[in-house]
């Protein structure tokens, strides 16, 4: 694909020069300068913590920059709020959604916005949405609530929402993070076609590859500092990686066993047997379900999200209890509820750490203590030590290697990867006997991926049984001793990774299942 | 050059200075207001300052205000702990007194049994009042806003009916009253009785019980993100209950204090906006229950100035003008409290660093 070149002496849509924004101590950004010219998209890199969404929020009014200047077409701008940017032309879709739930897709592009039509009918803004949703090339459905859509298809409301306010320069915090391999693709069309009409875009990931693909420029932050800024041609993954960590990022084959390791269990940890779920209409959302995992392996769930896999990790951790079937313990019926699992040593790293994981207004320290309150040196005879659940918040941050200025200040302060990354730790220090990870490395950059995996071998070969849900497949090829694919709430077939090939797990993804597959499938035989 | 910035977070002593700030600057604006409309500014300041802070028996007036206000604001408190807002603190504290006044009225005992069995009935009549509320919220989500609000009218007539009806004073035919109560909880300080400090040891201790108890964490973390709760297995619905009916009785307790302490009777309308000031009291104290004590003395001077301004014929309509000008302040205070000064660029770097 060619360059869409601007023509020379056009300006850069946006300019930044010399930005710092400062929190109470925390650098977040330092004498940040790049451009981005029409017609191009730029990648802008990071470890978790360097300061691209705040950087990102700088440019978008959300915060004002303590120092610097922001160059907006050749003119010096600043935007005292996000409705001020976005009316320049700067729109931003965010790590985490900024939807109201509750209100229909057609309700959400049009709140807030100038050129809504005052007291119109939900079928005047749902045909309004309908010929933006042409116009713009991302198919939604305007009268659908957003609460009912799903990650990718609330992205497209967002990125929508953006465009009909006639962006010129999109940015994108994690928007792959959530999505789909498919529904990624089409997104990278559409950023394509965007960028095709002399638009510009600013796309934050931590997938390397993604980045390769569809970025023409990369910038990279590091402790707030731009290092460098370079045509991505230029690139290679790993060079890209090792500029972000500041060291060699060597791939290591985490499916080889330390010496000494516990060896894979002789009974199960943790079964189902033929569960079943529903959800509140009716619609089985898992449907006889059978697997065992045993101590001492890793079990992958690979399945395009959406097709049970987060009914499959409540059950799993005792947050949904099933219509049919058992929930096994150590080959014992399991006593009911989150709380009885927890301390019988089954971790859980949720899917959406900010809606459950979390409790993003309170401080570090309630966060870290929410699986250990109960019992000393926290808990006991009904108190709550405070100063006991500092010292364990503590120790937390320090395995986790995320630096918290205030351990009182509101968890969502951090940013997204030091949230992931505290939350893991803390599930891990509980996951004595079974660890239920779903998309554990979302958000997380690929440094702090390589030591999860590394962590998570550490556990397997301590003897915990582990259940690995995960979109990525070469991630689960790389760790699980077995693989069991979802679709439809079914358990497809569970593979030995020795012979699970990314075709072969592809096909079952999307429903297909050879002969030979159904008589092994459903368990372990 | 400097600038502001607003942070999501708002320090102690930020909002204290800028509360204060804030009644400073009501004081000045009532006081040339004041003197615009003809009134020596400085005998009426000086007034207010003696029947309030200044003499005695303007402390003792305090002192009473204070004590259902402490409860009521206590009551709305722990509900906004876990994310509800009791508004029928008014209801709750009518039922408190219905309860007190029917044992002191016709169940006869020596006083030590008997003020005992007042504050049960008021507590037992306080939680009856907010049970469906309750049990609305934690089965079927319906907002207890609503719910509890509506409970208010309810009581409200309740208690007119039974002053002037059944329970009537047949003694001395006083109006919407009740007969005397003989059980009275003992005085410590002029009229000052015992319900004061037991109601300052009463927030301290659910201060305590919020900071230091399992249960004041699980309270917390289910009032900051529920979904966060579930995922630990609290047992959401348990907290929910215990909460709503906590504050029930507390209201409910404020309206025993005022029977048995202060008004000797069951009078209708008595509660006097006690409950609807407990909100109020509330936000003030931002949900910290040990906040709820100076906040309650605010609200109380308040109450406390007003009376007195109202007896030099200031129009009660200006009074409330004037509570409402204090309260706006103090509401515009706290929002400033967020925004600290960010030095320049060149000043910060270093302050960071260090
Ligand atoms: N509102 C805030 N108050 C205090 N500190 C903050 C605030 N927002 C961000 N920070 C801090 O600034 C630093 C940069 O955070 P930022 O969210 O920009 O990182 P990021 O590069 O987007 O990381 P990630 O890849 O994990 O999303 C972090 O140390 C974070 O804790
Ligand atoms: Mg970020």
């Amino acid at each position: 694909m060619e360059m869409p070149a601007a023509a020379p002496g056009t300006p850069p849509v946006l300019q930044l020069v010399g930005i710092c924004k400062y929190f109470p101590g925390v650098i977040a950004n330092e004498d940040v300068s790049l451009d981005v010219r029409p017609g191009e998209i730029l990648a802008l890199l990071g470890e978790n913590g360097a300061g691209k969404s705040t950087l990102m929020n700088v440019v978008t009014g959300i915060y004002q920059p303590d120092a610097g200047e922001m160059i907006l077409d050749g003119y010096g701008t600043e935007f005292a709020s996000p409705q001020e940017a976005i009316r320049a032309g700067v729109g931003m879709v965010h790590q985490h959604f900024k939807l109201v739930p509750a209100f229909t897709v057609a309700e959400n592009i049009h709140l807030g916005w100038s050129e809504t039509p005052r007291n119109a009918s939900p079928a005047v803004l749902e045909a309004r949405t309908q010929a933006l949703s042409e116009q713009f090339g991302f198919p939604v459905n305007p009268s659908a609530r957003v609460e009912d859509l799903s990650a990718g298809e609330q992205q497209r409301v967002e990125i929508l929402r953006v465009l009909a306010r006639r962006a010129r320069l999109l940015i994108l915090d994690e928007p792959t993070a959530v999505l789909t391999p498919a529904e990624a693709r089409d997104l990278f069309s559409a950023l394509r076609a965007f960028r095709a009409g002399g638009n510009a875009v600013i796309i934050i990931s931590h997938k390397l590859d993604e980045v390769m693909e569809i970025s023409d420029r990369v910038t990279i932050l590091r402790g707030g500092r731009n290092v460098g800024t370079w045509e991505t041609r230029e690139c290679s993954p790993r060079m890209l990686a090792a500029t972000m960590v500041g060291r060699e990022i060597v791939p290591q084959d985490m499916r080889a066993r330390a010496e000494g390791a516990a060896p894979r269990g002789a009974a199960p940890e943790l079964s189902l047997r033929s569960v079943s779920v529903r959800d509140e209409r009716g619609i089985e959302t898992l449907s006889d379900v059978t697997l065992d995992v045993f101590g001492g392996e890793i079990l992958g769930i690979a399945g395009v999200a959406g097709n049970g896999q987060r009914e499959l990790t409540e059950v799993l951790t005792g947050l949904l209890s099933p219509e049919q079937g058992e929930v096994l313990l150590g080959g014992r019926t399991a006593a009911p509820g989150a709380d009885a699992f927890a301390r019988s040593g089954v971790g859980h790293i949720p899917q959406d750490r900010l809606h459950s994981a979390l409790a993003p207004s309170l401080g570090t320290t309630d966060n870290m203590a929410l699986r250990e309150y109960r019992a000393p040196p926290i808990g006991g005879s009904g108190l709550f030590r405070a100063d006991a659940a500092l010292a364990l918040a503590r120790e937390i941050a320090g395995v986790a290697e995320v630096r918290i200025p205030d351990f009182g200040a509101p968890v969502r302060n951090l940013s997204g990867g030091n949230q992931q990354r505290l939350v893991a730790r803390r599930e891990m220090r509980i996951a004595s006997r079974v660890l239920v990870a779903a998309y554990p490395s979302r958000g997380l950059d690929i440094g702090a991926i390589a030591t999860m995996h590394r962590y998570f071998a550490e556990l397997r070969d301590k003897g915990v049984a582990i259940v690995l849900v995960s979109e990525d497949l070469e991630e689960l090829l790389n760790l699980s001793d077995r693989i069991g694919v979802m679709f439809h709430g079914r358990l497809m077939a569970t593979l030995d990774a020795e012979d699970a090939d990314i075709e072969r797990i592809g096909l079952l993804m999307g429903g297909r299942n050879m002969g030979e597959d159904a008589a092994s499938g459903g368990g372990v035989a | 050059m400097t600038r502001f910035q607003r942070f999501p977070t708002a320090p102690a002593r930020l909002v204290l200075a800028w509360r204060a700030a804030a009644l400073v600057a009501a004081a000045l604006i009532v006081g040339v207001l004041l003197a615009l409309s003809g009134r020596d500014v400085f005998v009426l300041g000086e007034l207010v300052l003696h029947s309030t802070v200044g003499s005695r028996f303007g402390l003792e007036d305090l002192a009473l205000f204070m004590t259902p206000l402490v409860l009521t604001g206590a009551a709305v408190t722990v509900t906004s702990r876990i994310g509800l807002w009791n508004i029928g603190g008014e209801g709750q504290f009518y039922l408190g007194a219905i309860g007190a006044a029917g044992v002191g009225l016709y169940l006869p005992g020596p006083q030590i049994v008997v003020l005992p069995l007042m504050a049960l009935a008021a507590i037992a009549c306080g939680m009856a009042w907010i049970i469906v509320p309750t049990l609305a919220r934690a089965y079927a989500g319906v907002s207890e806003i609503i719910t509890t609000l509506l409970l208010n009218f309810v009581a409200g007539l309740l208690t007119y009916w039974l002053a002037t009806g059944p329970w009537r004073d047949r003694v001395t035919g006083a109006l919407a009253s009740s007969g005397r109560i003989s059980d009275a909880i003992p005085e410590l300080w002029g009229v000052v009785h015992w319900g004061f400090p037991l109601s300052l040891a009463i927030a301290a201790g659910l201060a305590a019980i919020m900071t230091w108890t399992g249960w004041g964490y699980e309270v917390r973390v289910s009032g900051a993100n529920p979904g966060a709760a579930r995922y630990a297995g609290m047992p959401m619905r348990g907290r929910v209950i215990a909460v709503m009916l906590l504050s029930g009785a507390l209201a409910a307790l404020a309206g025993m204090f005022e029977v048995a302490g202060t008004v000797h009777r069951l009078q209708g309308g008595m509660a006097d906006n006690f409950g609807y000031l407990g909100i109020v009291v509330a936000v003030l104290a931002r949900r910290s229950c040990l906040a709820v004590i100076p906040a309650a003395l605010l609200m109380a001077l308040i109450l406390d100035a007003g009376i007195v301004l109202q007896t030099q014929q200031l129009a009660a309509t200006a009074v409330l003008a004037i509570t409402g000008l204090v309260l706006l302040l103090i509401a515009i205070g706290d929002e400033l409290a967020h925004y600290r000064p960010v030095a320049p660029a060149s000043s910060t770097r270093s302050g960071v660093a260090a």
